[in-house]
């Protein structure tokens, strides 16, 4: 594994001049939690680093909530993303099986997958509802991004991580190669600190393999008793990183806009002759459950969910997907 | 190597012809600005400019390559203002889509084909393309159901069938009127009449919904395999890609892994007759 690092003064002045080039976005720490923000030179030195997890998901950046597909577009400025959680760059995975695929791949998405640059960020400590590593995903990565980048007491570490991220790290002239192996080991043992906090907190959970046996299984009174106080208002797959759904919506010119949809939302499979699949409450709270346990890895041969615990965090009826799986795991 | 083709784009298609064949039924005859071809089976995405999309299934020959034919039912948004339109307007077309049915697995067998209201459209294209290869097959039988002798479609397309060497044609309807002399009652009960080597024949069954659950179970009870019988499942295909979600019957996407499917492919996912 390829390391650089530099002063954490000489990275902010890197990203000050990145900014004459590149959109850059980094998740920032305000009064209401993190989130990604613009950067400006005004606010580079507020970047938060090695901190779990900004409120949106990654996919956002990559598939508008709402974007015409017809229409010819202006090009646009190549972006920099830094702070990414590695749940979220786990989710980007599954997102590129679904738009890049070989017989219909999405323009859109695949021009701002090509412009964009990707830097996440280890996570050292947890937030209350993060469960990666209940599904065997690492709270850092180590692959399926450009870089990763880690702020060690002053000190900016990056993690080379592929070729388009060695190229970008080599037009930074301070990025020197870190060879000191005691501060290799500092980062590993942060690592391991948050794994260990992670296993702590995910106790009670099932083995992700077994996730979807569970839910296939489950007996209707499950879905009965915890969409109970389901209001279908979205707000889970809104903020999933793996929640893709959409609805193209035909404007005259032939034009169509494509819009983000969720299966949550009654009337989704509902067909012109008024047949409904998905009629009832419950079958809709199910289906997302087996969507991402159950159908999605018999297709791509992954769970649908990362364990980023933003489900969770966003219910407005406190519906807590792990105590569901506590549950049925009992 | 991936392509640059935007999958959301329609191609143009100038509304050359309306046909009328049933009070609730009309085919749009259109003639594709861009070269345009589908297998039989196939569905696409076709559009009134600036109202909406809808999947369907074109009712024409797939050996035609100028003209493509599709016959729609009003009922719902967007085939309301389908039914709304006049000859030479343009519609929009996205497609084909999806997996056609196997037409070189029905070689040297009979094809027996149950259908009802308007799935007749697809199997329609499948008689034309049957009949392309009628040398090829033993037999092809075709039991049709309506509600009415009116909403009967196609009519002088079955005269012209059973005019057709190794082609017959059994129709019902569920109420009959003065002038009407073939069956009376649900489209299952034709399939007490055809006379059918089970053993070397397939199965295809396209209508609505409950025609195809009721017909499936007859046929599985009158002997055919699960895998010699082929549907034409009906779900809100939306994009026609595999991408939007909203035709998802388990683990398939019916706008992609379908919309053919053989019985024992589907039978253990969810709602599939809804």
């Amino acid at each position: 594994m390829q390391y650089r690092c530099m002063k954490k003064e000489e990275w902010d002045k890197a990203l000050e001049q990145l900014l004459l080039s590149y959109t850059i976005f980094a998740s920032i720490e305000n009064e209401f939690g993190k989130d990604y923000e613009v950067i400006k030179p005004v606010n580079i030195s507020r970047i938060s680093y090695n901190r779990p997890k900004p409120a949106t998901p990654l996919k956002s950046f990559f598939l508008p909530v709402k974007e015409n597909v017809t229409s010819e577009r202006a090009p646009e400025q190549p972006r920099i993303i830094i702070g990414i959680p590695n749940c979220d760059i786990e989710g980007l995975k599954l997102l590129d099986e679904f738009y890049l695929d070989n017989e219909f791949n999405d323009i859109f998405y695949r021009k701002r997958r090509e412009d964009t640059l990707l830097i996440s960020s280890d996570c050292f400590g947890i937030q209350e509802h993060c469960h990666c590593l209940s599904y065997n995903i690492k709270p850092y990565s180590t692959k399926d991004t450009d870089l990763a980048v880690i702020n060690l007491n002053g000190t900016i570490i990056l993690r080379v991580l592929s070729l388009k991220g060695e190229d970008f790290i080599n037009t930074i002239p301070s990025a020197k190669s870190l060879e000191d192996k005691r501060t290799i080991e500092i980062i590993e043992k942060e690592q391991l600190s948050t794994e260990t906090l992670l296993s702590a907190s995910n106790k009670g959970l099932p083995d992700y393999k077994k996730t979807g046996e569970l839910v296939r299984e489950a007996q209707e009174g499950i879905w009965k008793k915890y969409s109970a106080r389901c209001v279908s208002c979205g707000a889970c797959t809104t903020i999933c990183p793996t929640c893709t759904c959409f609805l193209l919506i035909d404007k005259p010119g032939f034009e169509k806009v494509k819009q983000l949809d969720a299966c949550q939302y009654p009337g989704f499979e509902r067909v012109a002759g008024g047949e409904d699949a998905l009629q009832e409450l419950q079958k809709r709270f199910r289906n997302r459950y087996m969507c991402k346990y159950v159908w999605k890895p018999e297709k791509f041969g992954s769970l649908a969910c990362t364990g980023c615990g933003r489900c969770i965090e966003s219910c407005i009826g406190k519906i807590n997907k792990n105590e569901l799986f506590m549950e049925l795991s009992k | 190597m991936l392509n640059d083709k935007n999958i959301y784009k329609p191609i143009r298609a100038k509304l050359t012809n309306i046909i009328d064949e049933s009070p609730l039924i009309k085919t749009f005859v259109l003639v594709p600005e861009e070269e345009f071809s589908f297998k039989t089976g196939q569905f696409i995405e076709l559009s009134v400019d600036g109202i909406g999309e809808a999947p369907f299934t074109p009712s024409s020959s797939p050996l035609l390559t100028k003209k493509i034919e599709v016959t729609v039912m009003r009922t719902g948004y967007v085939t309301e203002y389908m039914h709304m339109l006049k000859q030479g307007v343009y519609m929009g077309i996205r497609g084909p889509f999806g997996r056609g049915y196997p037409i070189e697995s029905f070689y040297d067998k009979e094809v027996l084909i149950l259908g009802g209201g308007c799935g007749f459209a697809p199997i329609r294209s499948l008689l034309y393309n049957l009949k392309a290869i009628s040398d090829k097959l033993r037999k092809v039988t075709l039991c049709y159901g309506s509600k009415t002798p009116e909403d009967c479609i196609y009519k002088p397309y079955i005269s012209e069938l059973r005019q057709t060497p190794k082609f017959e044609v059994f129709r019902s309807v569920d109420k009959a009127d003065g002038n009407w002399n073939e069956r009376v009652g649900v489209v299952t009960i034709l399939l007490d009449d055809v006379k059918v080597d089970i053993k070397n024949s397939i199965a295809v069954v396209c209508g609505p919904p409950v025609m195809m659950k009721f017909g499936t179970r007859k046929l599985l009870s009158m002997g055919y395999p699960e895998h010699d019988i082929y549907l034409s499942m009906e779900k809100n295909m939306s994009c026609g890609l595999g991408k939007c979600g909203h035709c998802m019957m388990g683990k398939f996407f019916v706008c992609r892994d379908g919309p053919v499917f053989t019985y024992d492919e589907i039978k253990d996912q969810p709602d599939i007759w809804n």
